[in-house]
């Protein structure tokens, strides 16, 4: 069955959720970034000021040399965070199956089979572009295809208002006479490359087969040749299939880089974390604390956890390389995050000879902590380095 | 002087879109049918349809172009004005839509494929002064075009807008809506000699106000609707015209071809006196 995916992207997320809280700063060029540090770089602009030169990750220095007149804001993760919430509820009134990014505007929403309910994709686009003006003041742009990748392109090419239908059957029509720069999956190096081949659009580079596109890109060959024809097989993923993903933030109150406190921070994150994994009755298959530095710029560090788990202790023992693996600037901190990417069902199954006593201490330990919690509070007890 | 048709033959029958999925399970497509393949199949049933999806999103005449590609040389298209022509106007920027959208449609008006252009407007669309002059800008703005203008409101339903619409030569769309207050009537008035234009939407009362499309157009014909309808209105409107244009748009679970073909077999052998 030909698929239906609904793309919607809000443009300059950022700036247009804080354009809802002041109406004043619609068509004023806008620029989101850490006030009150020298090395901050911009975390969004509106298209004014994308239109005077600024872009993201520019020094803010050398953005308000560009754009003198822009007002300066300082970026509200987590406002960007609940309107990027309210984005996929309004969005799970018509299928279950949406995929979004974190906090950039961006759902894909896999409306295939789901005429009968509401209607063609078309139709569920429009209508979502029409709800989320007016119960959030946004106004995604929005594109119907068949695929991810030329939903995605569509709603490029439609940017910053407007909506693009791509019909079935008219992917490689429609990508023919684009400039290779708008189509996702290649890079900066892929296009310099092309360059140097004299290819500037997508027509163009069609004309290499395989084995010649193999010479330029080794074995992404044959993912670009799909690419370029508007062959894109990759599903929409479901939020219940990647397993659901649980986060707690800790923000510090003043910016810092004492190791001490940052691993009180770990502890909080950590506590806060495996609060929230026991209460679903889960265990944390993947773990990413994110470094936000006073700059603005992020540090991640990953890891995987085998056996999979939910308990305090060992969940801290895998943080703490984290933090200084992520730790690598001589930048103050100010904002920490632990992601539970993949939560999975708690294995129920014991080791017959592994010698667990420790592990079963600190078990009943935890339990213990969690009775107490549930009854006297989330802060009436917690381990001692948290404090 | 009369001249009388030996069939229905200037009277087109289609439906309102083609590309459902739903047509699939309903049966007027073979199973697995893809998209792309719709409007082929489609041609062999009907010689006419409305493009809907224009109203979602401005013509683009490359996207027309292929189309136009697809179809025989008698195959005719009624294309819906954007919403943002009609929906959602914006004061100063509609007439810029109405260049694109001549644009976009240039290849279908060059093709001689286009049958009209549906300018279907709201229930809010009522007729006070601004919407008076609204519509009489717009309508000198796509001056040129064959139109065809369906009114939702019933305040439109007044000798003096048939006499306006007659001097521009302007197809007022006959309707065939739910019975419910204020809803523009079904009326058999030819304002244009040159084409009839009929949409029908089904009469569900209850989905009418309901804001989903599949319930506000789920409504199967009975043999005796058509057949009521073809007697009081579709003959002697047609019989005034050069060429009439029947539209179903009652498309939930393929009702809309279903009551098309129902239709056309109800279509005399002999046709409608024809007044030349």
């Amino acid at each position: 069955m030909e698929r239906s995916i609904i793309h919607l992207n809000v443009a300059d997320f950022a700036v247009a959720v804080e354009q809802t809280r002041n109406p004043g700063l619609r068509g004023a060029p806008v620029i989101i970034a850490p006030p009150g540090t020298p090395r901050a770089v911009v975390y969004d602009m509106s298209e004014e000021a994308f239109q005077d030169g600024v872009q993201k990750g520019m020094p803010l220095g050398r953005a308000f040399r560009l754009s003198p007149r822009a007002t300066l804001l300082p970026p509200c993760p987590n406002l960007y965070e609940r309107a990027m919430k309210a984005l996929i509820s309004k969005s799970l009134a018509y299928s279950p199956r949406i995929e979004s990014g974190k906090r950039d505007g961006h759902l894909f929403i896999d409306a295939t089979g789901t005429s009968r309910m509401f209607g063609p994709a078309v139709d569920v686009g429009w209508r979502l572009n029409k709800e989320m003006k007016t119960a959030l003041g946004l106004d995604p742009v929005w594109s119907v295809a068949t695929s991810k990748l030329v939903a995605k392109v569509a709603t490029r090419l439609a940017k910053p208002f407007g909506e693009y239908i791509v019909g079935p059957g008219e992917e490689a029509a429609f990508l023919a006479p684009l400039p290779l720069e708008i189509i996702p999956g290649l890079g900066a190096e892929d296009l310099l490359r092309l360059r140097e081949f004299n290819l500037s659009r997508v027509f163009e580079l069609r004309s290499l087969d395989v084995s010649q596109l193999e010479t330029a890109f080794g074995k992404r060959a044959g993912s670009i040749f799909d690419t370029i024809r508007g062959v894109d097989a990759a599903p929409v993923a479901r939020a219940a299939e990647e397993g659901e993903r649980l986060e707690t933030d800790h923000e510090f109150p003043e910016d810092t880089n004492d190791g001490s406190r940052l691993k009180q921070g770990v502890h909080f994150v950590v506590a806060s974390l495996c609060q929230k994994l026991r209460r679903k009755g889960v265990h944390c298959a993947t773990l990413t604390l994110v470094l936000t530095y006073s700059d603005g710029i992020r540090r991640y560090a990953r890891v995987r956890l085998k056996p999979a788990t939910s308990s305090d202790f060992t969940l801290f023992r895998q943080c703490l390389p984290l933090l200084y693996k992520a730790w690598n600037r001589r930048i103050r901190i100010r904002h920490m995050r632990l992601v539970c990417d993949r939560t999975v069902p708690p294995d129920t199954q014991l080791d017959l000879f592994a010698d667990d006593t420790g592990k079963r201490k600190e078990e009943r330990l935890v339990n213990a902590m969690e009775r107490i919690r549930e009854r006297f509070g989330p802060s009436s007890v917690g381990p001692g380095l948290a404090l | 002087m009369e001249q009388r048709l030996n069939r229905f033959q200037d009277v087109l029958v289609g439906t309102s879109g083609y590309s459902y999925v739903e047509w699939i399970d309903a049966g007027f497509y073979p199973p697995a049918t893809p998209q792309k393949a719709m409007l082929a199949l489609y041609q062999e049933s009907f010689r006419v349809t409305e493009l809907n999806y224009t109203w979602y999103q401005m013509p683009r005449a490359t996207a027309i172009e292929r189309m136009c590609a697809r179809v025989a040389q008698e195959f005719r298209f009624a294309v819906k004005l954007t919403r943002t022509m009609t929906h959602e106007v914006v004061d100063d920027r509609w007439r810029g839509e109405v260049k694109r959208y001549r644009q976009g449609l240039d290849p279908l008006v060059r093709s001689g494929k286009l049958l009209a252009v549906l300018i279907q407007f709201p229930f809010s669309f009522n007729r006070s002064i601004r919407h008076r002059q609204y519509l009489a800008a717009l309508l000198e703005a796509l001056a040129g075009l064959p139109l065809a203008v369906e009114f939702r409101h019933d305040s439109w339903a007044c000798d003096s807008v048939f006499a306006e619409l007659e001097k521009r030569k302007i197809t007022l769309v006959s309707v065939d809506m739910p019975p419910l207050a204020h809803l523009f009537p079904c009326l058999a008035v030819v304002t244009n000699p040159g084409l009839v234009y009929l949409r029908f939407h089904g009469r569900n009362i209850r989905g009418w106000g309901s804001g989903s499309m599949q319930h506000q157009f789920d409504y199967d014909y009975t043999d005796e609707e058509l057949g009521e309808r073809l007697e009081r209105v579709i003959t002697p409107m047609a019989a005034k015209a050069e060429q009439s244009a029947l539209f179903f748009n009652n498309h939930v679970r393929g009702q809309a071809p279903k009551n098309a073909r129902t239709l056309m077999a109800m279509f005399p052998e002999q046709g409608p006196v024809k007044k030349a």
